[in-house]
């Protein structure tokens, strides 16, 4: 009975410590960017000032120069995603403990593919506008880097989980490496990849709209233009084609999703 | 008549220490069906994947066909496999591919790097592997896909694939354990049947006894990493049966 | 069953059998094809508007390694302004991330509909949910910039927006798929809506909501590196300042602080995520 208590005790007080540590890098982090609720109600007024007046209702007139720049957008995410998932698709066979010839490149390829990933996007574009200069390049270019970083990882990880007991079967008919490679493995590995690539699409399409801020071209562009010259309508009938055109990606590859797998 | 297989000193240690085998040695002839019986963790698996190199043998030697295949470079361990057909407890079949592709598996062995990864191959292979299908009568079903196969048929595609090879050996790796009673039966009988017509060898690893007391032409008890009986099922008594199932008592036949 | 068994005795090596005859050729999966073919082409398609300068991008990539060659060594006598706007990232996402979590967690279970008092109200707030969550961190932060002014608070808000957006649906989510006879057993108990949830709900999906949270946190910290970009405070303002003024080796200062950072929170939360 005693220990049962003490466990209970000890579980309790260990509750206490996580609850205080939380609340203790809170107000830390209130203190350290001068938060205070007096200022955020004092905004609210402000905000919904800027919404209503300033932002509502959206120019729809502006919508055809608009629609450029977000196909434009589109096209970097579609492009940025395909050529993404092809390089990351080698990488992957190279940094999977279950498929990698040699431990030394799985160590190297993690590593370059981590150093890649956690960097944003963002500031990948804003090192490339410095050499590219700024438009569609600059933003194809920082999206292929995002999607190779992520997709690296994940490919790798499905590749570890593939079932060992169907490559061993094949080592046993005298198959050789790229054989096993391309019969047992993957065929296995496609349903992953399929999934991961249009969801790398989703997180393309999001992070396309964004890399324009800082000299990638698209829909960004067009909002930070807007918001410096203080179009906001502009701006709002932009964010509005943001908003259609992220959810019927989504509605789109949860369709194909479903269909294939 | 010389054996087919020779198996001397064979020995296993796996990296965490477990020995898995310790100094196992037998012959296999040509046309025996060898069935290796034992409780889980005997070290039958590991003795069938040393024959085929899946493992790789601690100490001792594999001679298959008068070849040692423990000492051969990689390329010649390949040709070496090719001869020595496998069957598993879960199939071990690519789910997405259809019955027909995963047949043609058994091929790959015999087909360039190239067009083995690609799928491609000739219409001899082809027109072999619809031959095995039809032999273990899955003909219609050769475009399905293999995981809309029941766990019998999973298992006949299992055989195929080995068929396909044409082995000189077949070893099966508790083929039946994951079907239920009936399917064990008619899988049992195409693994049997199959051999006896090919004249094959084959090592199958079982944990009934009943099913081993049946097919059998030899039995191979094993205990420990260590094979405590080695004749015709006749010859299997109760008392036997007991040692090597009962890992707790100790062996009373070395108490002397 | 039985009549099952002996048909596939009976297949062991048929003689004669309907088996002779071979079946045709499976077309293979229209749709995986179609997907494909439109894939190729709208990959060409989009390829050829984007209408790339492949000079540039040569002439570019020489510049780009060259530039990164310039970087080094990395120039760390800025630290004492580097290290403060890191830390002040770093509380951006926390406080963003707490004010999220908090008031999602009021609005979540209002959201989910197996709990819900009312389904309209739960369909609204889902509405609102995916507005927040689709409009991009970064463009939450210039809107508040313009209503509240430079500094830190655009960013907190921003963050906490869009994660609210995000939390919502994700806690609504594993609310709803909760099994729901534990729900019917508390009410058949004679529980009130408040002691299902405290009782029920929250002791069922507290590991879910936790590593939601977590999750969210570190997704967080990357993006409030980046708030900075547009004026909402923090490092990538830092970033922003050095890139202009083509100072590069200061550049790649800041530019490990961000890694290490986002680099360590990945580590930190994989360590908490196996412990949960």
């Amino acid at each position: 009975m005693g220990e049962i208590k003490d466990i209970r005790k000890t579980k309790r007080l260990q509750t206490i410590v996580i609850l205080v540590f939380v609340c203790g890098l809170t107000v830390w982090s209130a203190i350290g960017t001068d938060f205070s609720f007096y200022e955020v109600f004092s905004g609210i007024g402000l905000i919904s000032n800027f919404v209503f007046l300033d932002l509502l209702p959206p120019d729809v007139s502006a919508s055809n120069s608009l629609l450029d720049a977000i196909l434009e957008t589109l096209y970097m995410g579609f492009v940025g995603m395909v050529i993404g998932a092809g390089i990351a698709l080698v990488l992957s066979f190279l940094a999977a403990s279950t498929t990698t010839p040699h431990p030394v490149i799985q160590v190297v390829v993690r590593a370059f593919t981590s150093i890649i990933r956690n960097i944003p996007g963002l500031i990948w574009a804003l090192i490339l506008v410095a050499s590219y200069g700024i438009g569609v390049t600059v933003g194809t270019l920082s999206l292929i880097l995002g999607s190779i970083g992520f997709l690296t990882r994940v490919f790798a990880d499905t590749l570890e989980e593939i079932d060992t007991g169907k490559i061993e079967a094949l080592h046993a008919t005298g198959s050789n490496y790229f054989q096993i490679l391309a019969q047992g493995v993957f065929p296995q590995f496609l349903p992953g990849f399929v999934a991961w690539s249009l969801y790398n699409l989703e997180l393309n399409i999001r992070a396309s709209t964004i890399i324009g801020m800082v000299g990638g071209g698209g829909i960004g562009f067009a909002i930070q233009k807007g918001i410096k010259l203080f179009q906001y309508k502009e701006v709002s009938m932009a964010i509005i084609l943001v908003l259609i055109l992220i959810l019927s990606t989504e509605f789109l590859t949860s369709k194909i999703r479903e269909r294939i797998i | 008549m010389e054996p087919v297989l020779k198996i001397e000193h064979l020995t296993k240690v796996y990296p965490d220490g477990t020995v898995a085998l310790s100094n196992t040695s037998f012959d296999v002839h040509p046309g025996e069906f060898v069935v290796v019986i034992g409780s889980s963790g005997a070290g039958k698996s590991t003795l069938l994947r040393c024959i085929n190199l899946l493992v790789e043998p601690t100490e001792g030697d594999v001679i298959f066909k008068g070849e040692k295949v423990n000492q051969s470079k990689s390329k010649q361990v390949k040709h070496i496999r090719r001869e020595i057909g496998m069957v598993f407890q879960n199939f071990n079949l690519i789910d997405r591919l259809s019955v027909l592709n995963n047949v043609l598996h058994g091929r790959l062995g015999y087909t360039n790097t190239i067009k083995g990864s690609l799928g491609i191959f000739n219409k001899k292979d082809i027109k072999e592997a619809e031959a095995i299908l039809e032999r273990v009568g899955l003909k219609q079903q050769k475009y399905k896909r293999a995981d809309e196969l029941s766990g019998g048929q999973m298992q006949r595609v299992g055989i195929s694939r080995a068929l396909a090879q044409m082995p000189r050996l077949i070893l099966a790796d508790e083929p039946i354990a994951s079907l239920d009673p009936a399917s064990s039966k008619n899988i049992m009988d195409h693994i049997y049947n199959i051999c006896q017509e090919d004249q094959l060898t084959a090592i199958v690893n079982l944990h009934q006894v009943d099913v081993a007391l049946k097919y059998a032409t030899r039995i191979i008890g094993m205990q420990h990493g260590q094979i405590i009986f080695d004749g015709h099922p006749s010859q299997l008594s109760d008392k036997v049966i007991d040692e090597i199932y009962d890992t707790k008592k100790p062996p009373l036949v070395n108490a002397q | 069953m039985s009549q099952q068994i002996g048909k596939e005795k009976q297949n062991i090596y048929p003689l004669v059998s309907s088996d002779k005859e071979d079946i045709a050729k499976p077309k293979g999966d229209r749709f995986l094809k179609i997907i494909v073919i439109c894939g190729v082409l709208l990959f060409v398609f989009s390829l050829y508007q984007l209408n790339i300068d492949y000079t540039n991008l040569w002439v570019g990539t020489i510049e780009f390694f060259t530039m990164l060659g310039e970087m080094f060594p990395p120039d760390f006598s800025e630290w004492q302004y580097v290290i403060p706007a890191a830390i002040e990232s770093l509380q951006v996402a926390i406080l963003g991330t707490v004010i999220a979590v908090v008031i999602s967690l009021v609005l979540a279970f209002l959201a989910a509909e197996n709990i819900t008092t009312n389904k309209l109200f739960a369909r609204t707030i889902k509405g609102f949910a995916t507005l927040m969550r689709v409009i991009p961190t970064i463009v939450w932060a210039l809107i508040f910039i313009v209503a509240v002014g430079l500094g830190p608070l655009p960013g907190v808000l921003a963050i906490a927006i869009h994660s609210l957006g995000m939390l919502i649906k994700v806690f609504a989510q594993s609310v709803e798929e909760m099994d729901g006879g534990k729900i019917e057993a508390l009410k058949a108990a004679g529980a009130n809506w408040f002691q299902i949830i405290a009782q029920g709900v929250i002791p069922t999906v507290f590991t879910a909501l936790l590593s939601w949270t977590i999750l969210r946190l570190e997704i967080d910290i990357g993006e409030s590196t980046i708030l900075g970009l547009v004026g909402a405070g923090g490092i990538g303002w830092e970033l922003t300042r050095a890139m202009r003024t083509y100072d590069f080796n200061s550049a790649l200062f800041i530019t490990i602080v961000i890694f290490v950072m986002i680099f360590s929170v990945e580590m930190i939360s994989n360590r908490l995520k196996l412990k949960v």
